[in-house]
């Protein structure tokens, strides 16, 4: 099994978090994984980008043209790490709409969504983890393998998140 | 036992299973939680695991220890080592009893440092040997590998780590059931060794160092290469890689099924001169490591290719799509690039690194540049946080730690007619601000010196520092009078026009000073929880349209991240970035758009 993962955000928005999330999820598994995080001289409010490599890698970093899944916490963000996706490749992206492009583009926007009292803005990296939950086919982690690394890494935030998570879920249907 | 470690959490626990009881060194990305980490692992044990004001001075603390007898350790970023380099150079003719490990982190592609080099160049420039890991999981193995030889061979050994090792995540499996074995150090007079001094005492040093690293070159032939020498298949070519650029080869020739023999280079210095011997075996050998030729220049011969012969590229951090191009240039591979973009980026926005919402530095530089105009001054600044002071062309030269200093010192000689109006940060001062300080006071220097004192090492994490770690004993106002100049000290106000004011004065005061004017700015950290709150008054701003005329004053000299232009083209301050500082309200605007939110 190998299965590659770019997360784009900015700072502040919990990409480094679902990097977590997904490491317990895979050690949970049993895969091997490696992972690394792209941020530069940015503190606040640059560009964060997270790259995961689930299966048998020697390298964190995810090459062009190379990752499954890119989830954009952030439309811009995800535009500029385009070029990791593969084609064909799935895309969940916080945005009203996407560039149609060759490849399962999901646009959800969330932070409409979040204005709305749908949910806490600050759980937007949850909320998009489950929508790449339900609507990604190959998504190598279950809704419970899920809820049960976030209860581990923040068990004080876990009843919140994972009632964001069921929110998304169901969101991710339509 | 198995855990998901970074990197650098992965070389602590190699630190502490090498029963390591010394550890100093400076912060500075990607190497910084190499200390934190230590730290927390030993916080119940007998160990001594502490910031130094520099990596000098951090290396010779722990090497003293290395040779009272104790395992010891220093850890810093590649630049960092340029600082510590003296000691270094001299060290390696020295030696150690207790081991002493050299733990620097390289970062190729200049992700945050003014440099690339590799410092597997410093290892060999030293002639020590060094371990250059993969993944976490042998930076583990190879700190405690690097103790093992350090202690086997009496010399310092570098354990040097990059950006993708020290800063990635795996499972790493590290030794169940260690007993951190207690006792002290005890210094044994040598004076003949510890005092060597030219030139009969460093000249015989010189012929054992040459001795030593042709026992560590059959060492690493035995114990490191000869195993994996035998795993190769005799393919007509061979790769030599190490590092990081093993593990992107690695998954190159994987993924594009090619056969062709692959050789990992664990201690790329010293190299045993069997390894030109299998050089000759193969038609022809590419080398493939970041970020010099090292492994290259060590094994150079008609048939090997690389960096040197413009196969492999030289700048910039290495990706397979990088990999895949030096193959096809030597022919050992022919077909697609499959590392190439599928989809381009046409117009990216790109997020620059910018100084926090709230951040005081961006008030000093607005105030500098309204006090001391831009046409007639300059403005030398230095390494920190406040390096992004940038982006309101409040500086205009970035050297290296301290230069700021030393660089407003010799402006103020060759350019008379501008006023010199440098800034540092407070650890950066402490680091390499005081010598170039001096200097300046007793050669009747004329500028000014702003010290950015938030009293933490912001940029790479906020580590403590010496002031305020000792709660002033040690301070910044008492160290640069002590240093002999003349010093004013502000204290912080979230209003712009009490920071202009006390430019003014500065100004003023400057006028009639026959040296150096230094200023110690009283501030802080928004991202320093102790001490933020009681400098944010939590008043949030928003913006009254009718007021805005577009005029760019506030997202060209003050750029605040909140602050945006919106669709009816006036500005809009983010409310999930605003955190609520007020100075915006308190006099950016020309024409007062800025406004409280709840008086709206």
């Amino acid at each position: 099994m190998k299965y590659q993962i770019v997360i784009a955000g900015f700072g502040g928005q919990g990409v480094v978090f679902l990097v977590k999330v997904l490491s317990v999820c895979a050690s949970k598994k049993g895969y091997k994984f490696l992972g690394t995080e792209n941020h530069g001289m940015s503190q606040r409010g640059g560009s964060v980008s997270s790259h995961i490599k689930i299966g048998d890698f020697y390298n964190p970093l995810i090459d062009y043209a190379q990752a499954d899944l890119l989830i954009g916490l952030d439309k811009d963000e995800a535009v500029l790490n385009l070029p990791y996706l593969k084609k064909g490749g799935d895309i969940v992206v916080n945005a009203d709409e996407f560039e149609d492009i060759d490849a399962n583009v999901f646009a959800i926007d969330a932070n409409k969504l979040a204005q709305n009292g749908v949910f806490d803005a600050k759980g937007l990296n949850v909320f998009m983890l489950g929508i790449a939950l339900a609507r990604v086919k190959n998504f190598p982690f279950s809704i419970d393998e899920v809820k049960e690394a976030i209860g581990e890494i923040n068990p004080k935030f876990a009843p919140a998140n994972f009632e964001i998570l069921q929110k998304a879920l169901e969101y991710g249907k339509n | 036992m198995k855990l998901t470690l970074m990197g650098n959490e992965a070389i602590a626990y190699g630190l502490l299973h090498s029963n390591t009881k010394m550890l100093s060194g400076y912060p500075g990305t990607p190497s910084s939680e190499i200390l934190t980490t230590f730290q927390k692992l030993t916080k119940d044990l007998p160990v001594y695991a502490q910031w130094a004001t520099n990596e000098k001075v951090g290396f010779e603390v722990a090497y003293a220890g290395a040779i009272a007898g104790v395992n010891a350790a220093a850890t810093m970023k590649q630049v960092g080592l340029n600082v510590a380099s003296d000691a270094l150079m001299s060290a390696s003719f020295i030696g150690n009893l207790g081991s002493f490990v050299l733990i620097v982190a390289d970062d190729p592609g200049f992700n945050s440092s003014q440099t690339e080099q590799d410092s597997r160049e410093f290892a060999r420039f030293a002639r020590i040997p060094v371990l250059d890991p993969t993944t976490p999981q042998e930076a583990y193995d190879f700190t405690k590998l690097a103790s093992k030889i350090s202690e086997l061979f009496e010399t310092p050994v570098m354990l040097r780590s990059v950006m993708r090792v020290s800063h990635s995540r795996e499972i790493v499996e590290i030794e169940d059931n260690f007993e951190f074995k207690e006792g002290e150090g005890e210094f044994k007079r040598d004076i003949k060794r510890w005092a060597a001094v030219p030139r009969a005492g460093r000249l015989s040093q010189a012929y054992e160092q040459l001795q030593r690293l042709e026992k560590i070159k059959e060492y690493n032939y035995k114990e490191l290469i000869a195993p994996k020498i035998k795993e190769l298949k005799n393919t007509e070519n061979l790769i030599i890689s190490s590092g990081t650029a093993y593990g992107y080869v690695k998954e190159v020739l994987q993924e594009l099924d090619l056969n062709i023999d692959l050789l990992k280079i664990d201690m790329p210095y010293p190299l045993p001169s069997n390894l030109n011997e299998l050089v000759k075996n193969y038609k022809k050998v590419l080398v493939i490591e970041e970020t010099y030729p090292v492994i290259e220049e060590e094994i150079r011969s008609e048939n090997v290719y690389g960096k040197m012969s413009n196969h492999v590229h030289s700048v910039d951090e290495m990706n397979k799509e990088r990999v895949v191009e030096a193959l096809l240039k030597i022919g050992f591979y022919e077909g697609e690039n499959i590392y190439k973009p599928v989809f381009s980026v046409s117009n990216p926005k790109t997020r620059k690194p910018n100084l926090c919402p709230g951040c005081p530095h961006r008030d000093i530089y607005f105030a500098i540049k309204k006090v001391f105009r831009p046409k007639k001054s300059i403005y030398p600044s230095d390494i920190g946080c406040y390096t992004l002071g940038i982006n309101l062309e409040g500086i205009d030269t970035v050297l290296c730690m301290g230069a700021s200093v030393s660089m407003a010192h010799g402006f103020s000689i060759a350019d008379k007619n501008k006023t010199v109006i440098a800034t540092i940060g407070d650890s950066t001062f402490f680091h390499s601000g005081t010598a170039p300080l001096i200097n300046a006071v007793y050669q009747k220097a004329k500028f000014i010196l702003v010290i950015l004192d938030n009293s933490t090492t912001a940029m790479t994490g906020r580590q403590t520092t010496p002031q305020r770690e000792t709660k002033g004993e040690v301070d910044l106002k008492k160290v640069a009078e002590g240093c002999g100049a003349e010093v004013m000290e502000y204290f912080y106000k979230p209003d712009i026009n009490e920071t202009i004011n006390f430019f003014k004065e500065v100004k003023k005061r400057y006028e009639n000073t026959k040296g150096p004017l230094v200023v110690v700015s009283r501030q802080y950290c928004v991202l320093d929880k102790e001490r933020a709150k009681e400098f944010i008054p939590g008043i949030f701003a928003t913006v009254d349209e009718e007021k805005c005329v577009a005029c760019d004053v506030c997202t060209t000299q003050y750029v605040c991240p909140p602050m945006h232009y919106n669709e009816k083209g006036k500005i809009e301050i983010d409310p999930l970035l605003c955190v609520g500082c007020s100075v915006c309200i308190s006099g950016i605007c020309p024409t007062d758009a800025f406004i409280p939110k709840d008086e709206k």
